[in-house]
């Protein structure tokens, strides 16, 4: 089976030869204000109806039989551009877009509208940051991970929950790259705000259907992100201040046109505020929040073929709670470390290549210490990463890519120290969970005709999870507790597996079309979660001896079309999702220590699935733009050792989600948007029953997940105001008075979170109070609810 | 990991609001609850009682009509088999008033104000002895329960004492020096009784209260000798100033139950302490109780073997 696959894969990639000769046109697409490569600028021959779009470093290649063309130059939101090319021979073209910009009061169609229709992208979604930046932002911060929660498919598991849920799979199963290096926990603020700066962002890729087999090791998205190059043209400053934060953009050439550098900063200071809001001698003094992000990207081109491009971010979020009456104090610091180095490097017209190194680093700790008590408890990864990624582009039919991908991990998962006075608590050695994950991968994008294109890929990935490691095993009442020590390099376990990923697309006569898409995936890191919100407390943890991969496959067709010349986009989609090896602690587990213990002798495992349809609607041009975004959809798991071994739903199950998103732009000034958000309420455990036992008053839980929440549903309004483009002079030679561009640009930006105040459940629970034997005992259910109308104001400025 | 859990339920407490709503809880079911316990030198001693909806009446007689009657309850410790009989509030033994009343949490003037019945043998030769298991039988509407229990051998402190706690000269914790037996698995349960007089002339406690926390076992110091405190669990009333919380006032008379427990009971006592800390919060796993009764049943058969300490707060 295996070889047949890999004979029919490698049947396309060798491909046809023209008996016409041929001739191709490739480079580098830029931005003439900034200087930075365009993503997904559009090249286009109409008198052949070929095209190509630039990759995540703007490279293009078009291969056609050889000749004089007028050859097309889109980019989103900007008239098309036209240029005659004598194709005669191949012509290495790097062109600049966008010299002859002018803010237009309504936006133009996209260049990627068509790509609705005519790309064999299954359930992947491009957002541009522009747009992003329009929509209502919560306290002011723009959000790129709460603006794809208003993606049908996508789902926050509650109220500023960490991560997001794409079609069923948990957070874990989403491989969030920032500049291609993996970010663990994209979340600040326990997830009410994203790690990622929208000021320092140039692009969002999510890809919620079939992966393309150059991604790997999650199983259900790809949230890509990549980060601003800086200006190569100028220098220049852009930042905002806003309700609980201020950001400060750096940018500049590093030497004209040739290399640039992007600094971008972020902090909040809610820790000052609330500085101020406690008295120095009030028993909370030492309670503060805040935390803080920095953006670095660097890239130069050292000839017409190679770049370099070094980016990194470093965020921390710092949350203390402190009670000086008890002598009790509590921090609890995390945050992301993140590097990424790549090398860009054009072998000729038709093959590309980018090399990749990574580095990715997050570290979870709480610390408290009461009187001579002191304890502190670690988590963490650390990943060294490489990657190696060729293009291929062999002909206008083809673009084939393949690959290699490594990752070393070393995981903390929990380490513990105690101390109190001088007594050392004996709290085991600090477990370090280290493993080699790699792959091979190889896809090709074709044309068999006008109307089907498939775009085939296989990815072969390997694990090893290795020593140094002590594997516990726990025995019973008549078995005595176990160990195996394996030393430094010692394999302890392998996993291999193949993964094909197929998506296919058949234009149909009225320009609408059918796509198709099925995924296989391997997923060898976990995220255990104790809690029905996540939190920075769930932790990572990767595949062992016992916790198997996790694997999971996803099938969609969906119909997509496009109306009004290409102004609405629409689309209907179904999806099936099955995964196996998911992991949940065992029901009463609670994580503390590693004396004598692995984390994973503390799991259980089981299986899930989701099944539904989305309908998408949306209209990327005019001054009216926006999208309509409903899913229809069930998720369930499968333990055989909870719920007596029954399907129950999982906690972010959601029979229903809309979002409804707006834009007006009314003139050059002014931007009005609003979202709505409809979702069917999360899934909880909560009591059945209560008893009493010693005097103390205990609940019985019923089934898991069978509690459902209210719906949660809000409306958030924004409206931005941006300062006059121009200013009037009067000209002392010709007397007149001219325009004159102003050199700082600013923008007000004033939103409203949730404008009827909704009380939406953040969560529920059980309260009990008062004495039985009183008479004055009650238990009720409560609904904690987090924001209520929020109003915000940000002034943003650039120059 | 508790820690955690607690400081972020404050952190969430601190930011939102909360209002009680009225929601489907699908899944009900009534079950049989027995909380039966025994220690060194005490009789057996049976609750039986039924598991009550979440929305069910949460008044006195609800609480009093939850006991049953009627169960024939069995205790054996390999040699003795022993039925318990079954006594009510209103009609005890003469002498057992105050253990009753120690047991159900209720000072021996209010005993004649509850009615509830229970299960126990005066038999002294039924008595908890150290190093002995004891197996429980219980029939009751039809259905037969068991479950077994051991009071393990002791382990009393070396010290105890009282100190004031940072700059303050007249309130501290209470403090104990424990050596723990190395090599074997050894769990604690922390409970205390203020025993000098209140402002009414009565002992400040009726019965054995517990501090935040009071059970654990040794995973952390197995073999160690080390001082540790507790808080006083009755100073948290709103009457107490900040400072002084979860303090003892120079000159409280303070007497100490240290038990130990097999590891069963400390299973089942330390989820239902965790339970207790964490129910209903989003931030915990939902946590069912485990007990050592075969059957449908809730609750524990808990063999205890305390050691008493009395402290007087002084420096």
């Amino acid at each position: 089976m295996r070889n047949n696959l890999i004979t029919f894969l490698f049947s396309f990639i060798i491909t046809v030869t023209f008996s016409q000769e041929n001739s191709t046109l490739s480079g580098y697409i830029t931005d003439a204000r900034s200087g930075e490569t365009v993503i997904g600028a559009k090249i286009y021959i109409p008198s052949v109806k070929k095209g190509a779009i630039t990759n995540n470093y703007g490279f293009y290649s078009l291969t056609v039989p050889s000749g004089k063309y007028l050859v097309e130059f889109r980019m989103g939101g900007q008239e098309t551009e036209k240029k005659e090319i004598d194709l005669s021979q191949d012509v290495r073209l790097d062109f600049e877009m966008g010299a002859d910009f002018q803010d237009i009061e309504e936006v133009t169609v996209d260049a990627k509208a068509k790509e609705n229709t005519e790309s064999t992208k299954v359930g992947q979604i491009e957002l541009s940051i522009d747009e992003i930046k329009t929509l209502p932002a919560f306290m002011g911060e723009v959000d790129i991970i709460k603006t794809i929660q208003l993606l049908p498919g996508v789902s926050s598991a509650a109220e500023g929950g960490q991560g997001f849920y794409v079609r069923g799979g948990g957070p874990d199963q989403n491989l969030v790259l920032l500049d291609e290096a993996i970010v663990y926990n994209a979340a600040h603020l326990f997830g009410f705000f994203s790690v990622f700066n929208a000021d320092a962002v140039k692009s969002v890729n999510l890809i919620k259907g079939s992966m393309p087999a150059n991604f790997g090791g999650r199983m259900s998205s790809v949230l890509e992100v990549n980060m601003n190059e800086g200006n190569k043209k100028r220098f220049g400053v852009k930042g905002g201040i806003g309700a609980i934060s201020s950001r400060l953009t750096i940018e500049g050439p590093l030497k004209k046109d040739k290399g640039s550098f992007i600094v971008s900063a972020r902090r909040t200071y809610l820790d000052v505020i609330m500085k101020a809001a406690i008295p120095d001698d009030s028993p909370f003094a030492g309670t503060s929040y805040f935390f803080y992000d920095l953006n670095l990207k660097m890239n130069y081109e050292i000839s017409k073929k190679d770049k370099i491009f070094l980016s990194g971010y470093y965020g921390k979020d710092e949350f203390s709670f402190g009670n000086l009456d008890d002598n009790f104090q509590i921090d609890m610091p995390w945050g992301n470390g993140i590097a990424a180095l790549r090398w860009n490097h054009i072998f000729s017209s038709k093959l590309f290549m980018n090399v990749t190194a990574t580095m990715t680093d997050y570290q979870f700790s709480f610390i408290s210490s009461q009187d001579q008590f002191r304890f502190k408890l670690n988590s963490g990864i650390r990943d060294w990463g490489g990657k190696v990624d060729f293009t291929y582009f062999p002909n206008t039919r083809h673009k084939v890519k393949f690959g290699l991908d490594y990752i070393y991990h070393i995981f903390t998962p929990v380490s513990v120290s105690a101390e109190n006075d001088d007594t050392v608590f004996d709290t085991g050695e600090p477990q370090r969970l280290t493993s080699h994950e790699s792959a091979a991968y190889i896809l090709d994008e074709f044309d068999i005709n006008e109307n089907l294109r498939i775009n085939a890929g296989l990815r072969y990935s390997m694990y090893q999870q290795v020593g140094p490691f002590t594997r516990y095993i726990k025995g019973d009442v008549s078995t005595p507790d176990t160990s195996i020590t394996y030393k430094k390099g010692d394999v302890i376990q392998f996993y291999n597996g193949l993964e094909p990923r197929v998506a296919l697309r058949w234009m149909l006569p009225d320009k609408s079309s059918i796509k198709a898409g099925y995924s296989y995936n391997y997923q060898y890191v976990h995220l255990t979660s104790l809690s029905a919100v996540s939190l920075p407390t769930d932790i990572w943890y990767p595949t062992t001896d016992i916790a198997k991969p996790q694997k999971g496959w996803q099938t969609s067709l969906g119909y997509f079309r496009n109306f009004l010349q290409n102004k609405l986009e629409t689309s209907v989609e179904v999806y099936y999702k099955g995964m196996n090896n998911l992991i949940e602690y065992k029901e009463g587990a609670i994580p503390g220590d590693n004396i004598n213990d692995n984390t994973d002798n503390l799991l259980v495992f089981g299986k899930g699935w989701s099944y539904g349809i989305e309908f998408f609607l949306k209209k990327s041009s005019g001054k009216f733009t926006g999208w309509v975004g409903y899913t229809l959809s069930k998720t369930e798991r499968e333990f055989a050792d909870l719920n007596d071994g029954n399907p129950y739903p999982a906690k972010y199950d959601r029979r229903h989600d809309l979002s409804v998103v707006g834009s007006y732009k009314l003139n050059k000034r002014w931007i009005f948007s609003g979202a709505f958000i409809y979702a069917t309420g999360n899934t909880l455990t909560l009591p059945t029953s209560w008893y009493v036992q010693n005097q103390d008053l205990l609940f019985n839980y019923g089934e898991r997940n069978s509690t459902r929440m209210a719906p949660y549903h809000r409306l958030d309004i924004s409206a931005t105001w941006y300062s006059k483009e121009y200013k009037e002079k009067y000209d002392k030679t010709t007397g007149e008075t001219i325009k004159v561009k102003k050199k700082l640009k600013t923008n007000v930006a004033i939103s409203v979170y949730n404008v009827y105040n909704r009380a939406n459940p953040y969560f529920l629970y059980v309260d009990n109070d008062g004495d039985f034997l009183q008479g004055d005992f009650e238990i009720k259910v409560k609904q904690v609810t987090l924001f209520p109308i929020i109003p915000s104001v940000t002034w943003n400025f650039e120059f | 990991m508790r820690k955690i859990i607690y400081l972020l339920s404050i952190a969430f407490i601190l930011f939102s609001c909360t209002k009680e709503v009225v929601i489907d809880i699908p899944g009900y079911k009534e079950q049989i609850v027995i909380d039966g316990r025994i220690e060194t030198g005490q009789p057996p001693f049976v609750l039986i009682s039924k598991s009550k909806d979440i929305y069910s009446p949460t008044d006195l007689n609800a609480f009093l009509n939850s006991f049953q009657s009627g169960a024939i309850v069995t205790v054996s410790n390999g040699t003795t088999s022993v039925q318990l009989t079954e006594i009510c509030t209103d009609n005890l033994p003469p002498g057992s008033e105050s253990f009753i009343a120690e047991l159900l949490g209720v000072s021996v003037a209010d005993l004649a104000s509850v009615q509830i019945c229970g299960y126990t043998s005066f038999d002294p030769l039924i008595a908890g002895e150290i190093g002995k298991t004891y197996n429980l039988t219980v029939n009751f509407e039809g259905e037969t329960f068991t479950a077994s229990t051991q009071i393990v051998q002791p382990t009393p402190f070396d010290a105890v004492f009282w100190k004031p706690d940072g700059n303050l000269t007249t309130h501290g914790y209470s403090w104990a020096t424990l050596s723990d037996p190395a090599g074997q698995f050894d769990a604690y349960l922390w409970e205390v009784k203020r025993i000098n007089l209140g402002a009414d002339g009565l002992p400040k406690d009726d019965g054995f209260q517990k501090p935040f926390g009071p059970v654990f076992d040794d995973q952390f110091f197995d073999g160690l000798t080390f001082d540790f405190f507790f808080d006083n669990p009755s100073a948290y009333d709103d009457s107490i100033s900040d400072k002084f919380r979860g303090l003892y006032p120079l000159g409280d008379t303070l007497v100490i139950k240290f038990s130990k427990m097999d590891r069963d009971v400390y299973e089942f006592m330390e989820k239902k302490e965790l339970q207790l800390a964490t129910a209903g919060n989003p931030f915990a796993t939902p946590t069912n109780i485990p007990n050592n009764i075969t059957g449908d049943a809730l609750g524990v058969w808990a063999g205890f073997s305390p050691s008493y300490d009395t402290l007087i707060c002084q420096p």
